[in-house]
C-alpha cells in the first residue's frame, strides 16, 4: 500500500464531493451523510455532540480505524478500497458488496467486473426470489420470549415444483446468549447489554423445530413485496453484517430492530428504523413493515401445541375419551375400541392422540420409555389406514397478532378511595393487560412493563406515585383432560401500602401459582396461591409478608372484559393482620383503540372496611 | 434445483465438517455434540436441542456418494420424529420435503408417498429405530422400487 494508493482516493475523494454537491438528495453535499450510507454503516447520531456512531461493535466491520465514529473517514477507506487492483475473497468489492453496489451507483464508478467466489456461492446457495418475515408469537411461558421474535426466511422461486419452504435459509438477528445461563442473567444482560448479538443463518426447519415444536409458538409468515434488486441488496448487506457483531439490547437494539435495518437497506426511504423510539417490540416492527406496505401476503403456520389442541377439540366427546385413555395407557393402539370405529374415525384418533403423546413428551417430559413404544404402536396403526387425510389444520385466527391493539397504553380515571376523591393518570408502555381488547393476544396472558400510576387527590391537592410497576406476568391457561398447564403471576415494583395508619410508597414483590378451568368458551376459573413481599422503613420491622390465595372468573371477549373475585393474604410479619378484598373489573372495548373502564373493590384490613373505585378510559396507541 | 438445495442444507448446518466428503452419511464428523444417536419416537429433542446442536446420524449406510440421500439423512436426523409421522399418515409437507430432497418428480410422489406408507413397520421396526436406520431402511425400499431406484442410485 504505497503513498500513490493514498493520494490516488483524496483526489478521487475531491471530484466527488464536488459530483455531490450537484446532487440535492446526497444529505446537503456530503455524501458520507447520504441516509443511505448511513444505513449501511449502521451509523446513528450522537445524542451529545452532532457526530455519528456506528451501532456496529466489531472494528472488522470497518475499513478505516475511526470507522465507528466518522462515517466520512469510512466512506473515503471504501472508497480507495473497492477501487485497489487485485481481487478475491479478501478484496473489499467481495467483503462490501453492498456499499460497493451503493458507491458505484452513487459516484458513477467504472469497475471491472469481479469475481468473488465465496459470496457468489453463498448467494447462489440461498437462491433467493422474495424474502418473508417470519413473526413468531409470543410465548408466555418464558419472560425472554414474551415480546415474540422475529426473522427472514429467504424464499427460493416458486415457479419450481420442487421448491420446499421448510428447506429454505432463514437469516436471524440473536443475542449469542451462553447456552447455560439462567432466566434471570439472561433479562439481566439482555437489558443491559453484554450480549454479543450474532447474525445467523439457518434452515428454516430448524426455526420451526424450536418455535413451533419445542416453544409452540404459532409462526406468521409476511411475504415482503421487495423486487429482486431490493432483495440482492439485503442479501448483499447481510453478507457485510453476517459475521460482525452488533452488541444486543433487549428492548430497542434487538432481533427486530436489526431486521428493520436489512429492510431499510434493500428499499432506501423505508425508514423503518425511525419508528423506533425507546423499544422495538417484535409485534410492533410487524404493525410497522405491515403500515409500510411491505406484505404482499401473510401467511399462518400453527404451532405443535395449537394444532395438538385442535385436532383433539374437533374430535367428537366419546373420541375424546377415547383418545385420553390410550395417551395414558389405559387402551391399547390396537384395541377393539378403536377397531369398532370407521376407518377415518380411526385415523383421526390415532392421528390426534399421536400428536398429543409427542407434544407431552417435549413439553412434559413423558419418559421415553413410556412415550416412545406408544408412539410406535400410534404410528404404525396408521400406517395401516390408506387414503385418509391428516388431521385439518386449525383455522387462521381472525385477527393476527399484528393487528391486536397497540401496546403503549394511556389511561385517565377519576375514582374515590374511602370518600376521597382523585384523578389517575396511568403510563403503561408495554404490552397488554387482561382486561384489554383480546384480539391478537393469548387469552389469559398478561404481561406489564413500566407502568406508572400516578393519582391526585381533589381533597387536599395532593400528588401521589400510587404505583410503579417494574414488571408484572400473568399466565392463566386452562387445564382439561389433555392439558394440565400450570397458571402464575410474578410481579415486582412500587406500591402504596397500607400500615394501619398511612398509605405509603413500598417496594414489592409478589408471585403466585394455581390453575384455571374453562367454564365456557370465553369464561374460565382460576384459583391461585400467591405470596407477597413488601420492604419499607415504615413498616414495623421493615418488611412484611404474605401468604394468600386469589379466586376469581375471568371472562373475556371482543367487546368487553371482566375479572371479579375474591382475595385474601394474611401479613405474618409486622402486620399480623389478615386482609380480604372482594374486587370486579371490567373494560369495554370500543375498536381496538379505545376501552372505557370500572373497577371496585371492597377491603377489610385493620378492623376496617375501606371501598375504592374508579372508571375511566384507556386509550391504546 | 435439487443440487442447491442439498448445498442449502450443508451450508445450513455450518458448524459441521466432513472427514471425508461424498463418503457416506456415517463418516460425517459433527462439531460439539457428537454420539447421540436420535432414535425416532418421542423424546428425542429433550435437552439436546440448543445452540446448534446437531443429532448424529449413525446409520449403516456404507459409502453413499449420493448428495440427495446425505441431504435427506440431515433432515431425517432433524426432523425425524416428524418424517415418521407423516410416513405413517401417507402425506404431510415432511414427506415432501424428503420427496424435494431426493429430487423425486411429481408423476412419482404418489408412488413414493404409498410405497413409504405401506412399508412403515419395515423402515421403523421398532421405537428404537435410528435415523441412520431409517435412512438405510428407506433407500433400500427405493432401490427396490422399478419407479423410484433411479433417485437413489450411487
Amino acid at each position: 500500500m504505497g503513498y500513490s494508493l493514498r493520494i490516488g482516493p483524496a483526489l478521487i475523494w475531491l471530484a466527488l464531493t464536488a459530483t455531490a454537491h450537484a446532487d440535492p438528495d446526497a444529505g446537503a453535499g456530503q455524501p458520507y451523510l447520504d441516509p443511505a450510507w448511513l444505513m449501511l454503516g449502521h451509523y446513528h447520531p450522537d445524542t451529545l455532540g452532532d457526530g455519528y456512531t456506528s451501532q456496529a461493535d466489531d472494528p472488522a466491520f470497518f475499513l478505516s480505524k475511526n470507522g465507528k465514529h466518522s462515517p466520512a473517514s469510512e466512506l473515503e477507506a471504501t472508497l480507495s478500497a473497492i477501487q485497489r487492483p487485485g481481487g478475491g475473497d479478501n478484496h473489499a468489492r467481495c467483503r462490501y458488496p453492498a456499499r460497493t453496489a451503493w458507491l458505484q451507483q452513487e459516484f458513477d464508478l467504472s469497475l471491472a467486473p469481479m469475481d468473488c467466489p465465496a459470496y457468489g456461492e453463498w448467494k447462489e446457495t440461498l437462491n433467493t426470489k422474495t424474502v418473508t418475515l417470519v413473526f413468531a408469537a409470543s410465548y408466555l411461558n418464558s419472560p425472554s420470549s414474551m415480546f415474540g421474535h422475529t426473522f427472514l426466511r429467504l424464499d427460493p422461486p416458486q415457479e419450481d415444483e420442487e421448491t420446499n419452504l421448510l428447506l429454505a435459509s432463514t437469516i436471524s438477528y440473536a443475542a449469542d446468549a451462553a447456552a447455560h445461563d439462567s432466566e434471570i442473567l439472561f433479562a439481566y444482560k439482555g437489558i443491559f447489554g453484554g450480549y454479543p448479538g450474532i447474525t445467523t443463518i439457518q434452515p428454516y426447519y430448524e426455526k420451526i423445530r424450536l418455535y413451533s415444536d419445542i416453544e409452540h409458538r404459532d409462526l406468521w409468515e409476511y411475504t415482503l413485496n421487495l423486487n429482486q434488486e431490493e432483495v440482492d441488496l439485503m442479501l448483499a448487506h447481510a453478507w457485510e453484517i453476517r459475521d460482525r457483531n452488533f452488541d444486543y439490547y433487549f428492548f430497542d437494539e434487538n432481533c427486530a430492530y436489526r431486521l428493520l435495518a436489512l429492510i431499510d437497506v434493500a428499499r432506501p426511504g423505508t425508514n423503518l428504523l425511525d419508528e423506533v423510539g425507546t423499544h422495538a417490540i417484535p409485534s410492533d416492527t410487524v404493525r410497522w413493515v405491515v403500515d409500510k406496505d411491505l406484505i404482499s401476503s401473510v401467511h399462518y403456520r400453527p404451532s405443535a401445541a395449537t394444532s395438538v389442541a385442535y385436532s383433539l377439540s374437533s374430535l367428537p366427546d366419546s373420541q375424546q375419551t377415547l383418545a385420553a385413555a390410550v395417551a395414558n395407557g389405559y387402551v391399547s393402539a390396537d384395541a377393539d375400541e378403536l377397531k369398532r370405529l370407521t376407518a377415518s374415525e380411526r385415523a383421526h384418533v390415532l392421528d390426534a392422540t399421536y400428536d398429543y403423546v409427542r407434544y407431552q413428551s417435549e413439553a412434559e417430559g413423558w419418559p421415553r420409555d413410556i412415550a416412545a413404544p406408544l408412539s410406535h404402536e400410534l404410528l404404525q396403526e396408521r400406517s395401516t389406514i390408506e387414503n385418509v387425510p391428516p388431521p385439518e389444520t386449525p383455522p387462521e385466527p381472525a385477527i393476527r397478532d399484528d393487528q391486536g391493539h397497540d401496546t403503549f397504553r394511556l389511561s385517565l380515571a377519576g375514582g374515590q378511595l374511602d370518600h376521597r376523591e382523585f384523578t389517575q393518570l396511568t403510563l403503561r408502555p408495554a404490552y397488554h393487560d387482561i382486561l384489554d381488547p383480546p384480539e391478537g393476544y393469548r387469552s389469559g396472558a398478561q404481561l406489564q412493563f413500566l407502568r406508572l400510576d400516578a393519582r391526585y387527590y381533589t381533597d387536599n391537592d395532593e400528588l401521589q406515585l400510587e404505583q410503579l410497576t417494574g414488571v408484572e406476568i400473568r399466565s392463566l391457561s386452562p387445564r382439561n383432560q389433555f392439558f394440565s398447564p400450570l397458571s402464575w403471576q410474578v410481579g415486582f415494583g412500587g406500591r402504596r401500602t397500607d400500615t394501619g395508619t398511612e398509605r405509603v410508597l413500598a417496594p414489592y414483590l409478589e408471585g403466585g401459582a394455581g390453575g384455571s378451568w374453562q367454564l365456557a368458551p370465553k369464561t374460565q376459573l382460576f384459583a391461585i396461591a400467591t405470596a407477597d413481599l413488601e420492604i419499607d422503613d415504615d413498616l414495623r420491622r421493615g418488611y412484611d409478608a404474605a401468604s394468600g390465595a386469589d379466586i376469581g372468573l375471568l371472562h373475556q371477549n371482543n367487546q368487553f372484559s371482566l375479572m371479579a373475585g375474591a382475595k385474601t393474604k394474611a401479613w405474618i410479619v409486622s402486620s399480623q393482620h389478615r386482609q380480604y378484598q372482594a374486587y370486579a373489573k371490567a373494560s369495554w372495548h370500543i375498536g381496538r383503540e379505545f376501552s372505557l373502564f370500572a373497577e371496585f373493590t371492597r377491603e377489610d384490613h385493620y378492623d376496617r372496611y375501606e371501598s375504592k373505585w374508579q372508571t375511566g378510559l384507556h386509550a391504546y396507541f | 434445483m435439487k443440487k442447491l438445495i442439498a448445498g442449502a442444507i450443508l451450508l445450513g448446518a455450518s458448524s459441521m465438517a466432513f472427514a471425508q466428503p461424498g463418503c457416506g452419511v456415517g463418516a460425517m464428523i459433527w462439531k460439539g455434540q457428537s454420539g447421540i444417536a436420535p432414535h425416532v419416537l418421542a423424546a428425542t429433542t429433550n435437552g439436546t436441542f440448543g445452540n446448534q446442536t446437531f443429532g448424529m446420524t449413525t446409520g449403516t449406510l456404507g459409502c453413499q456418494t449420493n448428495a440427495a440421500v446425505q441431504s435427506m439423512a440431515m433432515y431425517m436426523d432433524s426432523n425425524i420424529d416428524k418424517v415418521a409421522r407423516d410416513m405413517s399418515r401417507g402425506s404431510g409437507e415432511n414427506i415432501d420435503t424428503l420427496a424435494v430432497l431426493l429430487g423425486v418428480e411429481e408423476a412419482d410422489r404418489g408412488t413414493f408417498r404409498k410405497v413409504l406408507q405401506d412399508n412403515f413397520a419395515t423402515v421403523f421396526p421398532s421405537s428404537e429405530t435410528t435415523s441412520g436406520e431409517a435412512v438405510d431402511a428407506i433407500v433400500a425400499l427405493l432401490e427396490k422400487n422399478e419407479s423410484l431406484s433411479k433417485y437413489v442410485a450411487a
